[in-house]
C-alpha cells in the first residue's frame, strides 16, 4: 500500500483496532470527515465526498443498464449508523453513510448485490430491488470479539486469558425478572443460582464453582460499574422474603436480614454481567474474591442522535405447583383411624369440642377449602415501564435512564413491591483524546409492603374442613368453642401484621483518566454505594388469637439502617505496542484501593400502643426498647497486573496483590495473592491457517491465590454487649460477652487452578469451550462448634482443613441456520462440579466428627439407614451402624447415621435456542439440574394430629395412599396417631433423620420463553419510531420433575416457590 | 481540553505512584473498636463496667423468668418442667409435647431441655468476671471484693442447679475453651466441695447489707432493693447445700446465723412472702419489663383464667398436692386458687397474684427467703436428734400458716413431717420439691406409686442435650437416655 497525503486530513486521531479489515478501518476514519475511498489493485484512493452525490467513477458508463440507489442504515433499533460503508459486490464501487445514516450511489447495475459494512455489526448482503433501501444491521454475534469486563479493564473472549462467563443486555432483557441475578439462571456454567422463595425481594443463593469455605463465606464479590457491592442485606425485622445462603459474615454485632441487595438494581439498566470464575480473573481483587466475582455494568450512552427508548411491559405470576393434599372425607377417616390406633374414642358431634379435636367434634363435617388457593392462589401482577434518554457527541456521551416496577404478590390483601429507578452515566473525552472522565449513578427506591411471615407453611397444614374465614358480619371468624376459646387461629388475621421494608439504593462511580506521556494512563476511580432501610414490622393484637391476646401486647418495631461503602482506587497503567508486525503488546497496570466499609443499625421496639392505629407512630408506644450496631471495616491493598500478548498468538499475564484487612489481628492483618496464566491461540499457527475448519483455537491454563477475610467484624476483639430488656436492673444496664474471641485468626486462602481449551469451527459457527478447574481451599475460617461447656457454641478460628472443588465447564455456542431471513442460534452449557473435604484434622476428635467425612462431599448430610415400616408394630425402623435394626422408641444414635447424602447438584447446565424468522424473533432457554433435597411430606405432619390453634393436621395424599392400618401391613408410613406419645414420635423422628427424607430434586424447567415480533418498518416510518417490538416473555413456564414437594429449586413447602410470571410489552425508540 | 504533557506530569506520575504504594500502609486498616461495644480490655478497669456484667446476669435471668416460654429450659423457669417431672403440675395440654415429656418423664436426648446450656453460659461469665476482676488492679476495693463475691456466690448457685439435674458435671472454673472442651464429668460430690468453697468466700468478700446498682453503695434507709445477693445469701445458700450434704452441724449453724439476723429478716404473713423487697425475702429478681410482663413469670404462666388451662397456661396443680394440705392449713387458700369450667375444677399455684395485666411491680420472683432457713435448721436439728429444736423451727413455720404446734415423738417422723412441710411451703418454687424428693431418696417411693410404669429410677437425672454430648469427647450420656 503506497500513501499518497490528502492536505485537508490533518486532524489527529486515535484509533484502535486489532485483526480488523482495512475497509472497515477506512470506513470508520474517513467515513464521518466526508471521505470516500475505493479499492484501485494495491492502491487506496481516498476522494472528498460530496454529500449525497454518488461517486464518479466512470462518467460515461451510464446506460439503461445501471441506476441510482439511496437508502438508510440503521441499528436494529433504529439507530442511524454513520460511516457504514455500501459497496457493490464484485466491484469496487462504494460510498459511505452520512450522519443521518442515508447514503446515495449511482451506477449501480440493476439486480446488483450491495454489501453494507459497519465495524461492529453484522455485514449485510442486498440485492438492489429498487431505487430506495433501508437497512437494519445487527450487531456482531461472533462471540470471540464481544467485549469481556474483567477487573480493571475489558479484554475479548479471543484475548482473554481467565475463565469469565457474560450475560448481555439483550438476554437480561428477555426476562421478566426484579433481581439481575435471576437472569443469570441456566445461562452460564461454574455458577449455580437459587432464588428462596417467590416473595419479591426474595433472598438469592449465588455460589460460583461450589462452596470453598466450610462455614464462612461463601458469596461472591460483586461489582457495579467498579464499585464493590455488598453480597447481603442489612438484617430485616421480617425473614418473608428468605435468605441468600446461610452462612454469611456479620457485621459486628449486626446479623444478616432477608433478601438479595442484587434485587435493588434495575435489570434495565444493566449492559453486561461479567461472571469472573478462575484466578487469572479475580486475584486481582485478592482478598475478596476467593468465591469468584460477579462484575455489572451498567448503560453507557453512544455518539449520535439523541435517541429515547421506551419500555412497557405487563405481567401476570402465579404458583404454578400445588401439592397434593388431603380432602375432607380423606382427611376425617385419617384423623379417625388416628385415634382408633390410639385406642382412645373417636371425637364426633356429641364431644366437647377443645383444641385438638375440633375439625372432628366441631367443625361442619363437610366443609372443604383448599387453603393453598386461598392463600397462595392470587395472581401477582407485575408492571414496568423503562426509559432511556442518549446519545452524545464524539466528545460527550450521555444516558439517563428511568425505570418503574410494581409486583403484587400471590398472598390475599393488598401487598406490593414499588420501585423507582434512576440511572445516568455521562462520559467524556478531551479532543486530543488524551483525558477523560466518567460519572455514573444508579439510584433505586424500593417500597415492598408484605406481610411478617410467608401463609405457604399454613397453606399446606390447614385442615380441609378448618371454618370459613370471615362470619357473615364481615369481621373475622373465630369458630369459638363452649369455653369461649378460639378453635383455630384465622389465617387471614395474619394479614394484620404489616411489614413495610422501605428501601433506597445509591451507586456513583467515577473514573478520570489521563495520558500523561504517550501510553501512560494516571487513573482514579472513587465510588460510594449507599444501601439504606427503613422497616416498620407491626404485630396488633388483633393477629392473635383472643385467648392469647392478655398475653401480648400491641407491638411494633421501627428500624433503620445503612450499609456505606467508599472505595478510591488509582492506577497507572502502560501499554506499549512492540516489534515491527504491531502483533505484539505489553500491557502494565499497578493500583493501589483504599475501601471501607460502615454499617450501622437501629431498631426501636414500641409496646403498649393504646390502639392499632397507632402502631406506626412509636411515640404512642408506653415502652419503647432500643438495639443498634454499627461497624466499620478497612481494606486496602497495592496491585500489579502485565499482560503480554506476543504476536497474538501467545499470551501471558502476571498479577499481584498485597491485602490488608480489618478484619484480622495485628499480627496477620496483610497478606499476598497474586496469580499467573498463560494461552497459545493456536489457531494463529501458520500450519493451522491453511485449513478452513478450524478458525480458532486456544488453550489457556491459570493458577494462583485468593482469599477470603468474610468473618465478620471484631471477631479478634472480646466484644460486651448491653443485655436487651424494656428496663434496666436496679438503673443498670447489663453487659454480656458476645463470644469467644480469638486474636490469632488468619485468611483463608483458596488456590485456584484452570485448564482451558476454547474451539471455534467454521469460521466461529461453533464455538466450543472447555474448562476444567481445580479450586482448593485451606486455612479455613469458621466458627467451630463447642459445647456449651465453653460457655458458647462456637469460636471463629482457622481450621487446616482443605476443601476441593473441581469441575468441568462446558460451553456450545452453535449458528445453526445462517439465512438473510432465517437464523437460528443455540447455546449449551453443562457443569459436572464435585466438592470434596480433602482434609480435616483429627476430625475424629472434633465436634465435626458426625457432619464431615473426609473424601465426601461437604454439603453432605448424614442419615440414619432407613429401613421401612414394622409390620407388627406399625412403626418406622432403621438401621444402627451394624445393621442392627432399631425399633420402638429408641432413638439412633449419631454414630448410626452411615448414609452419606450429598446435597450439592451433581450436574447442572442449561440450552438455549434462538430463532429468528424475518421480524419474529423467539427464544427458549431451558435449565436443568440434577441433585437430591430433603422431603418432608414423605412423613407428613405428624400424621393423625390435629393440634392447637395452628389446626395443622392436613397431609400429603402419599400418607393416605402408604400408611400402615393393621398388622402385617407392608407400608411405607407408619400409623396414624392422634396423640404423638413418644413411642411413636421417637420412630418418626428417626425417620426424618434417615436417608428416606431425601429424594431426587432433578428438575428441568422452561426457564425463559420469549417472543418478539419487529412492527414493519412502514408502520414505524409512519409514526416516527424504530425499532417498535411487541413481546411476549414468560419466566418459570414449565418444570419437569419428579420431585414430590412444591418446587425443587427451593426444595421447601414453606416458602412461596418462584413465581410463573407470563408478560406481555412493547419497546419502541424514536 | 487541550492539555500537553508539560514537565508538571512527571510529578503527578509519581505522586500518584507514591499514593499507591501507600496502599499497603497499616495505619489506614486500624479500626478503633465498635462504639456501642465494649470488649474484655476495658471492661474491668472501670467499676461501672464491671459491675454491670454481674447485673447482666440478674437481668438476663430475670427477663428469662417472665418474657421466655418455660418449657424450653432456662433456670428461671425451673417450676415448671420440675414440677411437672414431680408430683407438683399436671399438663393440661396433653398435645404439648415438650411439656409431656416432663410430665411423663420421658424426656429424650435430642430435644432435652437446654437447662444444661444457660446455665454453662452463665458459669462462662460468671468465670470472666472471676478472672477479669482478680487480674484488675484499678477498681475499687470494696467494689472488687462485692463482685468476686457475687460471681463466686452465682457459679455455685448455678452448679447446685447442675449438680442436682444433671448428677455429675463438668466442673469448668476458667473461660479457657481448650481445655473447658475436654473436660469430663467430675463427681456430684467434688462439685458441692467447689460449691461450698464458693459460697465460703462469698460469705467474706460479700456486703451484709443490700447495695445499689452500682454494687457499692447502700440504699438510704428503708429503700432498699433486695435484689442483689448479700452476705446472707451466701450463707442461707449454705445452709441448703450443707443440708444436702448432710452436714447437719454446719447446716444448723448457717441457718441460725440468717434467721439470728432479725435487723433485716423476719417472716411476715402469707399474702405478703412474695411481695417486692418484703422482709422474708433474701434474694429476689426485679422484673425488667413493663406492662403485661411488669410481674413475675410465676404469676404470668401460672394464673389460670376463667377459661381454664390452655394453650399459654398449660399447667395446673395436681390433686394429690391439693389433698396433702392439712385442714386448716391457710397455704391452702391463700397460696392456691381455682378456676371452674364446666364440670372440671382446675387448681392453680396463686403465690404470685398479679398475672398478665399491665400493672406496676408489685412482686418480685423470689429465690433464697427465710422459711427456708428454718426448715432447714429444723431437718438439720432432726438428723441431730435435737427434735426439741427442730419441732420448735417447724412450728414456727406452721404457725404462720394457721396450724397448731405438733411434736412428733420419733426421729423418722418428725423428719417425715419436715418433708412434708417442705411440700406444701415450697411447691412450684425454685424446683424445691423435684430436689428434695431425690435428696431424701423418698422419688422411687413416691413418683413409683404416682405415675407407675413410666417413672424409671434413671429419670431422677434429665437427659444432656444430645448435641452436648457430640461436642464434648470426654462427655457420656447420663443412664436411661
Amino acid at each position: 500500500m503506497t500513501g499518497q497525503t490528502v492536505d485537508d486530513l490533518k486532524e489527529k486521531v486515535s484509533l484502535n483496532v486489532k485483526n480488523e479489515r482495512v475497509d472497515h478501518i477506512l470506513q470508520q476514519l474517513l467515513g464521518s470527515r466526508g471521505y470516500t475511498f475505493q479499492f484501485n489493485d494495491n492502491v487506496i484512493i481516498i476522494r472528498k465526498k460530496e454529500p449525497y452525490s454518488p461517486i464518479k467513477k466512470n462518467a460515461t458508463d451510464s446506460s439503461i443498464n445501471t441506476t441510482t440507489i439511496s437508502g438508510k442504515v440503521t441499528d436494529a433499533v433504529g439507530t442511524p449508523l454513520i460511516g457504514a460503508t455500501i459497496m457493490v459486490k464484485g466491484t469496487n464501487d462504494g460510498t459511505v453513510t452520512d450522519n443521518e445514516g442515508n447514503f446515495t450511489l449511482s451506477n449501480v447495475k440493476r439486480n446488483a448485490t450491495v454489501l453494507i459494512r459497519s465495524v461492529g455489526y453484522e455485514t449485510r448482503e442486498m440485492e438492489v430491488k429498487g431505487q430506495r433501501i433501508m437497512v437494519q444491521m445487527n450487531v456482531v454475534v461472533s462471540d470471540l470479539d464481544e467485549t469481556v469486563v474483567i477487573a480493571y479493564g475489558t479484554t475479548t473472549k479471543r484475548y482473554n486469558t481467565g475463565n469469565v462467563s457474560t450475560i448481555k443486555a439483550k438476554d437480561i432483557e428477555k426476562q421478566p425478572v426484579s433481581n439481575p441475578l435471576l437472569a443469570l439462571q441456566g445461562r452460564m456454567p461454574g455458577i449455580t443460582i437459587e432464588q428462596a422463595t417467590g416473595v419479591p425481594g426474595a433472598g438469592v443463593t449465588v455460589r460460583i464453582q461450589g462452596a470453598n469455605s466450610l462455614r464462612k463465606n461463601n458469596d461472591p464479590l460483586y461489582v457495579i460499574d467498579g464499585v464493590p457491592y455488598t453480597s447481603r442485606t442489612l438484617y430485616t425485622l421480617s425473614q418473608i422474603q428468605g435468605g441468600s445462603g446461610g452462612n454469611a459474615q456479620r457485621n459486628g454485632n449486626i446479623p444478616e436480614g432477608a433478601g438479595n441487595p442484587l434485587s435493588f438494581i434495575n435489570p434495565a439498566d444493566i449492559e453486561s454481567i461479567d461472571v469472573l470464575k478462575d484466578a487469572d480473573a479475580t486475584a486481582i481483587y485478592g482478598s475478596r474474591a476467593a468465591n469468584g466475582a460477579i462484575l455489572i455494568t451498567t448503560k453507557k450512552g453512544r455518539t449520535g442522535k439523541t435517541r429515547v427508548d421506551v419500555n412497557v411491559q405487563k405481567g401476570w405470576g402465579v404458583v404454578a405447583n400445588k401439592l397434593k393434599l388431603l380432602n375432607t372425607p380423606q382427611y376425617l377417616a385419617l384423623r379417625k383411624e388416628a385415634y382408633v390406633n390410639d385406642g382412645s374414642p373417636v371425637p364426633d358431634a356429641s364431644t366437647i369440642p377443645d383444641q385438638s379435636n375440633a375439625d372432628l367434634a366441631y367443625y361442619d363435617q363437610r366443609r372443604y377449602t383448599d387453603w393453598q388457593k386461598v392463600l397462595i392462589g392470587n395472581t401477582a401482577k407485575y408492571t414496568k415501564v423503562n426509559t432511556a434518554v442518549s446519545g452524545g457527541t464524539n466528545n460527550t456521551q450521555f444516558l439517563i435512564g428511568a425505570g418503574y416496577q410494581k409486583e403484587t404478590t400471590v398472598f390475599p390483601g393488598d401487598l406490593s413491591d414499588k420501585k423507582g429507578s434512576l440511572h445516568f452515566n455521562i462520559g467524556h473525552t478531551s479532543s486530543n483524546q488524551r483525558f477523560n472522565v466518567t460519572l455514573s449513578g444508579n439510584y433505586m427506591l424500593d417500597d415492598n409492603r408484605l406481610i411478617g411471615e410467608d401463609l405457604t407453611g399454613i397453606a399446606m397444614s390447614l385442615a380441609p374442613n378448618a371454618p370459613e374465614l370471615y362470619n357473615p358480619d364481615g369481621t373475622l371468624n373465630w369458630a369459638l368453642l363452649p369455653n369461649g376459646d378460639a378453635s383455630w387461629l384465622n389465617p387471614h388475621a395474619l394479614l394484620k401484621q404489616k411489614y413495610r421494608n422501605k428501601t433506597s439504593n445509591l451507586i456513583i462511580n467515577n473514573t478520570i483518566s489521563y495520558e500523561v506521556l504517550p501510553r501512560l494512563y494516571v487513573r482514579n476511580s472513587f465510588g460510594y454505594t449507599s444501601l439504606s432501610s427503613d422497616e416498620l414490622l407491626t404485630k396488633p393484637l388483633s393477629m392473635y388469637v383472643p385467648q392469647y391476646r392478655p398475653f401480648y401486647q400491641n407491638e411494633s418495631t421501627l428500624s433503620t439502617g445503612a450499609i456505606t461503602t467508599w472505595i478510591a482506587e488509582p492506577q497507572l497503567s502502560y501499554r506499549k505496542v512492540l516489534g515491527k508486525s504491531s502483533r505484539s503488546t505489553i500491557d502494565i497496570l499497578i493500583g493501589g484501593t483504599f475501601q471501607q466499609n460502615t454499617t450501622r443499625y437501629m431498631s426501636v421496639k414500641g409496646t403498649g400502643y393504646s390502639s392499632e392505629l397507632l402502631l406506626e407512630n412509636i411515640n404512642s408506644a408506653t415502652n419503647r426498647q432500643v438495639f443498634n450496631g454499627s461497624s466499620v471495616y478497612k481494606y486496602n491493598a497495592f496491585f500489579g497486573r502485565v499482560n503480554y500478548n506476543l504476536d497474538s498468538r501467545y499470551l501471558f499475564t502476571i498479577s499481584g496483590r498485597r491485602d490488608g484487612s480489618s478484619r484480622f489481628g495485628s499480627e496477620n492483618l496483610f497478606h499476598n495473592f497474586g496469580s499467573i496464566a498463560g494461552a497459545w491461540i493456536f489457531s494463529e499457527e501458520r500450519v493451522l491457517k491453511q485449513q478452513r475448519v478450524l478458525s480458532f483455537g486456544k488453550l489457556k491454563a491459570s493458577y494462583g491465590t485468593t482469599g477470603n477475610d468474610g468473618i465478620g467484624d471484631y471477631q479478634f476483639l472480646s466484644l460486651y454487649n448491653a443485655v436487651s430488656s424494656v428496663l434496666p436492673y436496679q438503673g443498670v444496664t447489663g453487659l454480656k460477652p458476645v463470644g469467644l474471641s480469638n486474636p490469632y485468626l488468619q485468611w483463608e486462602i483458596t488456590r485456584k487452578l484452570s485448564v482451558g481449551l476454547d474451539l471455534g469451527l467454521f469460521k466461529d459457527r461453533i464455538l466450543l469451550a472447555a474448562n476444567y478447574y481445580r479450586n482448593r481451599s485451606s486455612n479455613q475460617l469458621l466458627s467451630y462448634g463447642l459445647p456449651s461447656v465453653t460457655g458458647f457454641n462456637n469460636i471463629q478460628r482457622n481450621l487446616d482443613a482443605v476443601i476441593q472443588n473441581t469441575g468441568w465447564e462446558f460451553n456450545l455456542n452453535t449458528e445453526n441456520i445462517k439465512a438473510v431471513q432465517f437464523k437460528w442460534n443455540s447455546s449449551f452449557n453443562l457443569t459436572i462440579p464435585r466438592n470434596k473435604l480433602i482434609s480435616y484434622p483429627d476430625l475424629a476428635l472434633s465436634p465435626d466428627v458426625y457432619d464431615y467425612v473426609v473424601g465426601q462431599s461437604t454439603s453432605l448430610v448424614r442419615a440414619y439407614k432407613f429401613v421401612g415400616v414394622d409390620p407388627e408394630a406399625g412403626l418406622y425402623q432403621i438401621a444402627d451402624k451394624d445393621g442392627k435394626i432399631i425399633s420402638g422408641a429408641n432413638l439412633g444414635s449419631i454414630e448410626d447415621r452411615v448414609m452419606n447424602i450429598d446435597l450439592n447438584p451433581k450436574y447442572y447446565g442449561g440450552l438455549q435456542n434462538t430463532i429468528v424468522y424475518k421480524t419474529i424473533e423467539l427464544d427458549v432457554l431451558f435449565q436443568f439440574v440434577k441433585q437430591m433435597g430433603a422431603y418432608n411430606g414423605r412423613f407428613g405432619n405428624h400424621p393423625g394430629q390435629f393440634y392447637g390453634v395452628n389446626n395443622s393436621g392436613n397431609q400429603p395424599v402419599e400418607i393416605l395412599d402408604h400408611r400402615w392400618q393393621k398388622l402385617g401391613d407392608d407400608a411405607s408410613v407408619q400409623k396414624v396417631s392422634s396423640s404423638w406419645p413418644t413411642a411413636i414420635l421417637v420412630p418418626y423422628s428417626n425417620a426424618q433423620r434417615s436417608n428416606a427424607f431425601y429424594s431426587d430434586a432433578s428438575f428441568i424447567r422452561l426457564k425463559n420463553l420469549s417472543i418478539s415480533w419487529t412492527l414493519p418498518d412502514l408502520w414505524q416510518q409512519k409514526v416516527n419510531i424504530h425499532g417498535a417490538r411487541i413481546f411476549l416473555q414468560a419466566q418459570n413456564l414449565l418444570t419437569i420433575t419428579r420431585y414430590k414437594g412444591l418446587d425443587p429449586e427451593t426444595r421447601s413447602s414453606n416458602a412461596v416457590p418462584p413465581l410463573r410470571m407470563i408478560t406481555i410489552g412493547f419497546r419502541t425508540s424514536f | 481540553m487541550s492539555l500537553g504533557y508539560p514537565y508538571i506530569t512527571y510529578k503527578s506520575a509519581i505522586i500518584i505512584a507514591v499514593v499507591i504504594l501507600s496502599a499497603g500502609c497499616e495505619k489506614f486498616i486500624e479500626v478503633k473498636s465498635p462504639v456501642n461495644n465494649i470488649n474484655a480490655d476495658n471492661v474491668y478497669t472501670n467499676d461501672a463496667t464491671a459491675a454491670s456484667v454481674i447485673t447482666g446476669i440478674y437481668q438476663n435471668m430475670s427477663r428469662q423468668n417472665s418474657d421466655e416460654y418455660r418449657g424450653t429450659g432456662l433456670l428461671a423457669n425451673i417450676h415448671t418442667g420440675t414440677g411437672l417431672s414431680a408430683d407438683e403440675l399436671a399438663l393440661f395440654d396433653v398435645n404439648n409435647i415438650e411439656l409431656r415429656q416432663y410430665y411423663t418423664n420421658d424426656l429424650v436426648s435430642t430435644s432435652a431441655p437446654k437447662y444444661w446450656n444457660s446455665i454453662y453460659s452463665t458459669i462462662y461469665i460468671v468465670n470472666a468476671v472471676i478472672e477479669g476482676v482478680e487480674e484488675s488492679t484499678v477498681l475499687t476495693p470494696t467494689l472488687k471484693e462485692q463482685i468476686l463475691g457475687e460471681a463466686k456466690f452465682l457459679r455455685a448457685f448455678n452448679y447446685f442447679y447442675l449438680v442436682n439435674l444433671y448428677g455429675d458435671v463438668p466442673l469448668a472454673l476458667s473461660t479457657d475453651y481448650t481445655a473447658n472442651l475436654a473436660l469430663p464429668r467430675t463427681s456430684a460430690d467434688q462439685v458441692y466441695n467447689q460449691i461450698i468453697t464458693d459460697l465460703e468466700e462469698a460469705r467474706i468478700l460479700l456486703s451484709d447489707k443490700y447495695l445499689q446498682g452500682n454494687a457499692l453503695n447502700i440504699y438510704p434507709a428503708g429503700m432498699e432493693e433486695r435484689v442483689r445477693p448479700t452476705k446472707w445469701a451466701a450463707v442461707a445458700l449454705l445452709s441448703r447445700i450443707y443440708l444436702y450434704k448432710k452436714d447437719y452441724v454446719n447446716a444448723e449453724m448457717a441457718a441460725t446465723e440468717v434467721i439470728n439476723n432479725t435487723s433485716l429478716y423476719n417472716l411476715v404473713t402469707l399474702d405478703n412472702v412474695f411481695l417486692k423487697n418484703n422482709r422474708e425475702a433474701i434474694w429476689q429478681l426485679q422484673p425488667v419489663n413493663n406492662g403485661i410482663n411488669a410481674n413475675t413469670g410465676e404469676g404470668k404462666w401460672f394464673i389460670l383464667t376463667e377459661t381454664g388451662p390452655g394453650g399459654v397456661n398449660p399447667v395446673y396443680l395436681r390433686e394429690e398436692l391439693i389433698n396433702s394440705f392439712e385442714s386448716g392449713d391457710l397455704r391452702r387458700t391463700h397460696w392456691i386458687d381455682r378456676v371452674i369450667v364446666g364440670n372440671a375444677i382446675y387448681y392453680y399455684p396463686y403465690k404470685y397474684k398479679i398475672g398478665s395485666i399491665a400493672a406496676e411491680s408489685a412482686e418480685y420472683s423470689t429465690i433464697l427467703r427465710l422459711a427456708e432457713l428454718y426448715l432447714n435448721r429444723a431437718e438439720a436439728r432432726a438428723q441431730q436428734n435435737n427434735l426439741g429444736a427442730a419441732a420448735e423451727d417447724l412450728n414456727v413455720i406452721r404457725r404462720r400458716a394457721g396450724l397448731p404446734d405438733i411434736r412428733p415423738a420419733t426421729q423418722i417422723a418428725l423428719l417425715n413431717t419436715i418433708y412434708h412441710e417442705r411440700r406444701v411451703e415450697f411447691f412450684t418454687e425454685w424446683g424445691h420439691r423435684w430436689l428434695d424428693l431425690k435428696r431424701t431418696g423418698n422419688i422411687d417411693a413416691v413418683l413409683g406409686t404416682l405415675k407407675g410404669a413410666s417413672w424409671q429410677t434413671t429419670d431422677q437425672l434429665y437427659p444432656i442435650p444430645q448435641e452436648e454430648v457430640l461436642k464434648s469427647p470426654n462427655l457420656h450420656q447420663n443412664a436411661g437416655y
